[in-house]
């Protein structure tokens, strides 16, 4: 399978697809162009002074082989849904092994229904063939023929008429086969393989063995990612918070798509805000229940987002996800519904998200008799130590720094002496319980140096 | 007539004698002299405006209704606490405390905002919310919130002035050296009551004074 375009057929805007699109490489020379472009008379290996005399408003890209690498993967990983065993054939091809789909789409056609309407989702142009190897289906593909069939005889039909040009050999070997009068691979396929092996290096004999399949050709056949990393380049720069939500979407969007193919959720991603004169500013948002869905990440990331004042506007975003977990189903009670499908670890993301993780916290108790470090705020919905036995008459609020008492107080309880450590009598405590002419109930402690403070409220 | 009586109880300004027992559900306050008061208990749902002085006792007089809310297997939020919580005491108490949630917003608009997504969620039982002024149109979104996520939210402020909230109960609590003396200001379904005391002498010993002890000081003082 052949992608003559995959660069401008990227470009998702409307706008972009009613103008001649055209990507050049480091010589000057086009090397894709989308269906406007075409139509205005450019070719292909043009070169871009020609291009441009024909086409004054001719788009121009640069051509980016990571970012083309990047696309058909994407698309492999669309494709892996139909089928098994997909190679990456950079910079624009896939190898599909058929044989082994056959059985399931129960023939070629079937199977072709399945993979052709997945390719209908994506925006790419294509051009595909079969053939008995995955050398002479890339032949066939790169002279455009869309031929799928099964046919032994078709096949080889097809293969003898093609062109050299359309081979894997290098220029001089293709020259010096012309000179010696083989134009097509037909003629080349006649010939003895002894008298080859004398008058040509092993690079062609090499290429003609693994074309008839009688050398073994190794294919990487990819795996399903588990991780997700997509980078959206923004149109137009955007400074208002709200309007980046929308782009947003499309990425998590994605996401979404695969986490459910995979049956997985995620606990965090990354968000970075790209500027152009500045660094990234990063965020990462989380969810405590692993979650999936587009539309939850969203009302988290807008949560995030709403807080950021934006100095400059963003030029692009980019959206990690470094780690997958299975997805747990939780069960409800059937008896007694709960209105509101909202979980306690859903509603603790959604206010750390607005709030801020310090702001929402859990309280546990620890074996301690001093106050002070008797509880403590963790995350919340943990479960702590079950043993521990609360003390009795304890406040219910506790000061964070005690205050000097200043007013008259009825003592009702007390004394009761704690005491930090053993042997440092000198900081030990006298608790006490009273109340003052508010009425409010105190916890107050007598130091060793006869100084009374407030610690506590009892409320 | 019977048509104009309609219209006015579809606007509901018209409370029938029948209704009275389907304002609310009610769960048990654990104080026998209150919830003969509030004929049964605190609402299980909508908003109950607390009017309290800190630290008179307003917590513990709570307590006992907070763990049968939280029984349910639901949160129990505390948003913006006076100070820091004590684990002890609400353990004992016998609140679980990993079903407790603290929530320490910033601003006031924060703490509302928290508040509703809280009792929308439906997966809490019980807000607590401290100290945060509250407009009408304010409470009212509460309430339905409330309504929404069978949660009660719980608004403890100091007394004060102002136009009646749409609230499921007002109570307003004053110190007693006994426990607190509280009087039902507004309770749906039902009449605003007289001032009572709320005796705590059994279920917090440490933290009331005995009549012995009442008479002491009297005596000392005089």
């Amino acid at each position: 399978m052949q992608f003559p375009a995959l660069q401008p057929d990227s470009l998702g805007c409307e706008a972009a697809q009613q103008l001649p699109v055209a990507v050049v490489n480091e010589q000057h020379c086009i090397v894709q162009l989308n269906a406007v472009a075409g139509q205005r008379g450019i070719a292909l290996n043009m070169a871009l002074g020609t291009a441009a005399a024909l086409c004054p408003n001719l788009q121009l890209l640069p051509y980016q082989p990571q970012l083309q690498l990047n696309i058909l993967q994407s698309v492999a990983q669309q494709l892996y849904q139909v089928t098994a065993d997909i190679a990456l054939d950079p910079p624009d091809g896939l190898y599909i092994r058929l044989c082994n789909m056959l059985q399931l789409y129960q023939g070629l056609a079937g199977y072709w229904q399945a993979l052709s309407r997945e390719l209908k989702l994506l925006p790419y142009r294509y051009y595909y063939a079969s053939g008995a190897t995955p050398f002479a289906a890339k032949c066939l593909a790169r002279q455009q023929l869309n031929l799928l069939t099964g046919e032994p005889d078709a096949l080889a039909t097809a293969l003898n008429h093609s062109p050299l040009r359309f081979t894997e050999l290098d220029t001089d070997s293709q020259q010096q086969l012309q000179r010696l009068g083989i134009n097509t691979l037909g003629q080349l396929l006649a010939l003895a393989q002894a008298e080859l092996a004398r008058r040509f290096d092993s690079s062609l004999l090499s290429y003609l063995g693994r074309l008839r399949g009688s050398f073994y050709h190794a294919l990487h056949y990819i795996k399903p990612e588990h991780s997700f990393s997509r980078y959206v380049e923004l149109l137009y720069d955007i400074i208002d918070t709200a309007v980046l939500s929308k782009p947003l979407q499309a990425l998590l969007q994605q996401l979404e798509q695969q986490l459910q193919r995979i049956n997985a959720a995620c606990h965090q991603l990354q968000l970075s805000l790209l500027f152009r004169g500045m660094p990234a500013h990063r965020l990462s948002i989380g969810s405590a229940q692993g979650e999936y869905r587009a539309a939850n990440w969203l009302k988290l990331c807008q949560l995030q987002l709403d807080k950021l004042k934006l100095t400059e506007p963003v030029s692009g975003l980019q959206l990690e996800v470094t780690a997958f977990v299975a997805q747990q189903s939780q069960s409800d009670d059937l008896f007694q519904p709960v209105p509101g499908a909202v979980s306690p670890l859903q509603l603790v993301s959604l206010l750390q998200a607005r709030l801020g993780y310090h702001c929402v916290s859990g309280l546990t108790l620890q074996n301690q008799h001093l106050p002070e470090q008797a509880s403590q705020r963790p995350l919340p919905l943990l479960a702590g130590k079950s043993a521990v036995t609360a003390l009795a008459l304890r406040p219910a609020f506790l000061l964070a720094k005690p205050q000097q008492l200043t007013e008259t107080v009825e003592i009702s309880h007390g004394p009761e002496r704690l005491c930090p450590d053993g042997w440092a009598l000198d900081a030990q405590r006298d608790y006490f319980i009273g109340r003052n002419s508010k009425g409010q109930w105190l916890w107050l402690y007598r130091t060793a140096q006869q100084q009374w403070f407030v610690q506590g409220i009892f409320s | 007539m019977s048509a104009l009586l309609e219209q006015l109880a579809r606007r509901q300004l018209v409370w029938q004698g029948n209704s009275q027992h389907t304002a609310y559900q009610a769960v048990s306050s654990g104080y026998a002299e209150l919830d003969q008061q509030l004929a049964g208990g605190f609402p299980a749902s909508g908003l109950i405006d607390i009017q309290t002085g800190p630290g008179i006792g307003e917590l513990r007089l709570l307590l006992p209704y907070l763990q049968q809310q939280q029984s349910s297997g639901r949160l129990l939020v505390l948003i913006s606490p006076p100070a820091q919580p004590c684990a002890d005491m609400l353990c004992a108490a016998g609140i679980v405390l990993s079903q407790l949630v603290i929530v320490t917003p910033k601003t006031s608009k924060d703490a509302l905002w928290a508040a509703e997504q809280c009792l929308q969620s439906g997966c809490c039982a019980s807000v607590l919310l401290w100290q945060v002024p509250l407009k009408l149109a304010q409470a009212r979104r509460l309430q339905l919130a409330a309504e929404q996520g069978a949660a009660s939210v719980i608004l403890l402020r100091r007394p004060m002035d102002g136009l009646s909230l749409p609230v499921n109960l007002s109570i307003k609590l004053q110190p007693h050296r006994q426990g607190v003396l509280l009087s039902v200001q507004k309770r749906k379904g039902g009449w605003p009551a007289a001032p009572f005391l709320v005796d705590m002498q059994n279920r917090w010993p440490g933290l009331c004074f005995t009549t012995e002890q009442h008479w002491q000081a009297r005596r000392k003082a005089s």
